[in-house]
Order: structure tokens, then C-alpha cells, then sequence
């Protein structure tokens, strides 16, 4: 591997040495990068050692006794370990079944307002919440949800019994899903508007020419016109499915609740950092990278055969 | 566009005419659906004791006072936080952008082989991700438990947004680059009085996406901050919602006009303000960023 890559190398600018002489600065300037990347990304991923070992915090990752497979087979005989890869894949799901949909028909409905202003409008402020934390959108949905919120305000006025909400498991899955939409499909619908400001526009011209509607022109070149984009997110969101983000459950997820909202990021967040359970923790974090990176790697591969460039990479 | 917009010209049908209203309907009840939410808090946190223990709040303030917010400005001990995130977000993105730039120059080199090969180590990064406890414990090594730079070190490059950078420079024209080449310009001297001053565009792009990260961030603090007087502002944030620390006290004086509700309400309607005081300039570049991202480019 090594002795091809030198090869190759030599073939393209003379010698190595005269390489070096005319790249060095190249090699400078990607330093500072390397390191980085080396510090903070390969030499954690490395530590996920500890997953064999039991880790002793005098030893260190390094030199802490190998244990084999037992933190692997304390995993699967755990029943919490089912709990949280089913929290997982069931919010998974829900935000790609339910939120995926949301930002691309409101950018098929925004296309067709006719007022620049209003259209603009709009898109401004279905936005705003995308660039807020995940705390402040904490914030306000225990304000909203609790009591003397607007939520339980409204149940009195129509002479309902007010409801801790947010202490009610039936209802975490629901609010979920609704402030993934509130947050997110803002920002969803801005990317798919550019996506369709690229497109032909005499396609359209020779369809109003041929007496389509409004809506069928919506429906018959829009949206085909949309989909290679659309499917292509799709996959690359399936494919990052295991990593649902640390900030938005912990935020909204309670005590009361955790049996459906427990998911891996903030299980190993509780057990592995908080409680100091690492080399347990550290398994469970690996089942989590593994299977994440066969399932980015596959959907990154079909997104690559369904649309041209459609992959990542 | 221009002969999109052109149509617009063509007589609509009264079918279209009505299309078009149900959809400004539905789109503009989907802006106020986000907005109440908004709304409402800033209501509350403009409210007074009574009218929040009353329950009496929706979407207008009740018995108008700036009581919570001027408590939360003189006593909330929110400043010490604020510019915590201030200044861990500038200095993040001014680092951040310049480690991009001097990794992402050779990277659009292609006629510079290596680049190839750490293109992959980059994008590795990207797909793999090393599990939170080996990674808790190893920048913990370094030092970084209880350490101002822990909101800014592990947010200064990501393999997204470098492509982005990298992607920009490909498409950089390579005859201006040649010519100062001939006339006896080093590779640096290239970078940053050629190509650099024509990249704003993609570094105003770019650094919003990492101060974005940075000024929200919450995991980062979470793990590695226990400190009070290290707290970011999104963590404060988070006290003064639980209603934590020395707040409960303050619901006990009796004189006081407001409840721990409307102080939290006010905290977070702080915490939303510097993002739209930035706002007009994020809407300009963000869109630009979402086109851009690609590894292949």
C-alpha cells in the first residue's frame, strides 16, 4: 500500500525529493488539520478499546486488564440494552416517516405563492427555529406543555382537566415528532427550494402552453423533478438513523418518561459518563458506531445507484 | 426564474386562482403555528406574578412588567455565562476558519496526490464515530474536564464543512492562481492574496455553520463542565428553566413581581435574541451553504 502510494507519487512530480521541494508548504499547511483530526477523532475511536477491557481509572485506557467479550455479553443479556435500541429505532422511524414528508410539501406549496413577499415572509420565519438550541426549544415546550402553559389553557377553556404532558409517557413520542417539525423542516424547506429554483423554467412555460393547471404542473413536473433529491436525503437520513442527537431527548425527556425516550445517546451519556460504568458504556457506544457505520455506508451506496452524485461521496 | 415569474402574466384559471389561496392559507397558519409558540413565551416572561399564578396568559402579556427581565439582567447572573458564549464562539470560529482553509487548499489540489488519501481519513470521520466514553475520557486526558476550551477544541472541524470549503476551491479559476505562480508567488503567498480574498462568500457560510454549533452547543458543556462559573449560556439557560439554585428563593419573596415562570420564560427569550439579531445575516448565507456541501464536487 505504502510503496504504491511513494510510486505514484514519484511518477507525478519527478522524484520525492523534488515532490517535497515543490510541496512542502501543501504539507504545512495540512498539519495543524492532520493533528487535529488525529487528536480529537482517530485517537478516541481508538479508546473504544476499553470495550474489551475492564477499565480501571488508576491504569488508564491503555493499560487497564483485556476482559474479553463480557461487557458485549453483559450488553445482550441486558433488557435495558432492548429498551433503548427499540427507543431508538422507534423515534427513528417516526421522524423519517412523519417529519421527512413535511419540509418537502411545504416546498412544493411555497413554489407556487405568486407574492415574493409574503413568500419570503414565510420562509423567514418557518427558519427561526432551526438556529435555536435544543435547550431553548426545551424550554419552550415545558412552558407550553406544563401547567399555565398555552397547551393547558386551552384544555380549561374548552372544560378539560389540565395534564402534566410532559410526565406522561403515552405522550413523549408525539411531542417528539412535533418539535422535530417545529425545529427542523423550516430549514428542510429552504433546501429543497433551491433544489427547485435550479430547475428548467420552459418546462413549465411549454406545459402553460399546453393548458396545465397550477396544481398539475405542481404535480407532474415539480415533484418528478424533486424526487431524486428528496430520495437521496432519505437514505442519507435512514443511514444516520442511530444517531438521533444527545441535546433534543435530553431536553425534553423526564424522569417520568425515560422508559420511551431512553435512547443511546443519552443512555450512555446517564450510564457511561455520569455513573462512570465506562467499558460498559463504551460497548454499548460501539454497538451503536458499528452498526451506524454499515448502515451510512449501505444507504450512502443505494443513494449512489438511485441518483447520479446522490451519495455523499 | 425570470421566465417563471413571467407567467405570472398568463391569465390564471378561477381553479388555479383558487389553488393558490388554499396553499397561502395553509402556509401562512403553518408560519403562525411556528410563531405561537415564540409569541407566547415572550408573553409570559412580560407578565406579571399574579396573572402567571393565575394561569391568565396566552399570547399577550398580562399586567405588563419588565420585572423578570430586569431581574434576570441585575441578579440572574446570566452575563458571566453570556460572554462565556461570546467569546468561545468568535475565538471557535476564527480558529475553525483558519484551520479549514489552510486543510482544505491542498485538499483541492488534485494534481497534489496525497491529497487523495486524506480525503479518505477526512471523510472516515464522517462516517464513524468514536463512542462518547473512550472520547469523554481522552480529551479528558488532555486536560480538557473543566476547561474554558473544551466549548471551542472539539468544534473546529468537521468533515462537512471542510468539503464545503474544499468543494469552493475546486471551482476557483486556476489562471489566476498560474499567473501569480509565473510572477514568483510562494503557495501561501497564493492562498491568501489570491484565493482568500475572493472567498468571503464561502467563509461567511462556513463560519456560521461552526458558530451555529458552537453558540447552541449543550453536549460538550454537559460532559465536561461541572464549574458554575464555566457555564456556557445555553447551560445557564438550562438551571434557570429547572428552576434551580437561588431562583426558588427568589419565588419566595413575597414583593418580588414574578414567578419562576416568567423568569424562565425570560431566559429563554434571551437566549433566542442574539440568534435574531444575526438573523438577517444568517438567512443570507445559509442557503448558500445548503447547496454546497458535496463531497464529490
Amino acid at each position: 500500500m505504502g510503496k504504491t502510494k511513494m510510486k505514484r507519487t514519484e511518477a507525478g512530480s519527478g522524484n520525492l525529493k523534488e515532490h517535497f521541494k515543490r510541496n512542502w508548504p501543501y504539507y504545512v499547511m495540512m498539519l495543524p488539520g492532520i493533528i487535529y483530526l488525529v487528536m480529537f477523532k482517530y485517537i478516541p475511536m481508538l479508546g473504544s478499546v476499553i470495550a474489551f477491557k475492564d477499565y480501571s481509572a488508576y491504569k488508564g485506557i491503555w493499560d487497564s486488564a483485556w476482559c474479553g467479550l463480557t461487557n458485549f455479553k453483559k450488553l445482550f443479556t441486558y433488557p435495558d440494552f432492548y429498551k433503548i435500541l427499540r427507543n431508538t429505532v422507534v423515534l427513528g422511524l417516526l421522524k423519517t416517516v412523519l417529519t421527512f414528508p413535511v419540509p418537502v410539501i411545504l416546498a412544493l406549496m411555497l413554489n407556487e405563492l405568486r407574492n415574493a413577499k409574503v413568500k419570503k415572509g414565510i420562509q423567514t420565519i418557518i427558519c427561526i427555529p432551526y438556529f435555536v438550541s435544543w435547550v431553548v426549544v426545551g424550554g419552550l415546550v415545558f412552558d407550553i406543555f406544563g401547567i399555565g402553559g398555552l397547551f393547558n389553557n386551552v384544555r380549561e377553556f374548552l372544560g378539560m382537566s389540565p395534564l402534566l404532558v410532559m410526565q406522561k409517557e403515552s405522550w413523549f413520542r408525539p411531542i417528539y415528532v412535533l418539535s422535530t417539525i417545529w425545529k427542523e423542516s423550516g430549514w428542510g424547506t429552504v433546501v429543497y427550494l433551491a433544489a427547485i429554483s435550479g430547475m428548467d423554467p420552459s418546462l413549465y412555460e411549454s406545459a402553460s402552453i399546453d393548458g396545465a393547471s397550477r396544481f398539475q404542473k405542481m404535480k407532474f413536473i415539480t415533484f418528478p423533478l424533486l424526487v431524486p433529491t428528496v430520495l437521496t436525503l432519505l437514505l442519507l437520513n435512514i443511514g444516520s438513523f442511530l444517531t438521533l442527537g444527545f441535546d433534543q431527548v435530553y431536553n425534553l425527556y423526564t424522569p417520568m418518561t425515560y422508559s420511551v425516550a431512553d435512547i443511546f445517546d443519552t443512555y450512555v451519556f446517564r450510564v457511561g459518563i455520569q455513573q462512570a460504568q465506562y467499558s460498559f458504556a463504551t460497548a454499548v457506544g460501539l454497538f451503536q458506531s458499528v452498526v451506524g457505520l454499515f448502515m451510512v455506508v449501505t444507504f450512502n451506496k443505494i443513494a449512489n445507484k438511485v441518483s447520479e452524485d446522490g451519495g455523499l461521496w | 426564474m425570470k421566465a417563471y415569474t413571467k407567467k405570472s402574466h398568463v391569465r390564471e384559471s378561477a381553479n388555479d386562482k383558487i389553488f393558490g389561496f388554499v396553499i397561502s392559507l395553509i402556509l401562512i397558519l403553518f408560519a403562525v403555528i411556528t410563531a405561537i409558540p415564540l409569541i407566547s413565551e415572550a408573553a409570559v416572561s412580560l407578565s406579571s406574578k399574579t396573572a402567571s399564578q393565575m394561569n391568565q396568559i396566552n399570547l399577550l402579556p398580562v399586567g405588563f412588567t419588565f420585572d423578570s427581565w430586569k431581574y434576570l439582567f441585575m441578579k440572574g447572573k446570566i452575563w458571566t455565562p453570556f460572554l462565556i458564549s461570546v467569546s468561545s464562539t468568535v475565538l471557535g470560529v476564527a480558529i475553525a476558519l483558519l484551520l479549514n482553509v489552510l486543510m482544505a487548499y491542498p485538499l483541492s489540489k488534485t494534481e497534489f496526490r496525497p491529497s487523495k488519501y486524506i480525503m479518505l481519513f477526512v471523510v472516515f470521520t464522517m462516517v464513524f464515530a468514536a463512542p462518547k466514553v473512550p472520547y469523554f475520557l481522552t480529551l479528558r486526558s488532555y486536560g480538557l474536564y473543566n476547561n474554558y476550551w473544551v466549548l471551542i477544541l472539539p468544534h473546529i472541524m468537521t468533515a462537512y464543512n471542510l468539503i464545503i470549503v474544499r468543494t469552493f476551491f475546486k471551482q476557483f479559476p486556476r489562471e489566476l492562481e498560474e499567473a501569480a505562480m509565473i510572477d514568483g508567488c510562494g503557495k501561501f503567498r497564493i492562498l491568501l492574496q489570491i484565493v482568500l480574498p475572493a472567498s468571503k462568500a464561502v467563509l461567511a457560510t462556513v463560519g456560521l455553520f461552526y458558530g451555529v454549533t458552537m453558540w447552541n452547543q449543550y453536549e460538550h458543556p454537559m460532559m465536561f463542565i461541572q464549574n458554575m462559573n464555566l457555564f456556557p449560556l445555553q447551560m445557564k439557560i438550562r438551571t434557570i428553566v429547572d428552576g434551580g439554585g437561588e431562583l426558588q428563593a427568589v419565588t419566595m419573596a413575597q414583593t418580588a413581581n414574578y414567578t419562576s415562570a416568567t423568569l424562565s420564560a425570560a431566559a429563554v427569550v434571551f437566549a433566542i435574541l442574539p440568534v435574531l439579531v444575526a438573523y438577517p445575516w444568517i438567512q443570507k448565507y445559509f442557503a448558500k451553504g445548503a447547496m454546497l456541501g458535496s463531497v464529490k464536487g
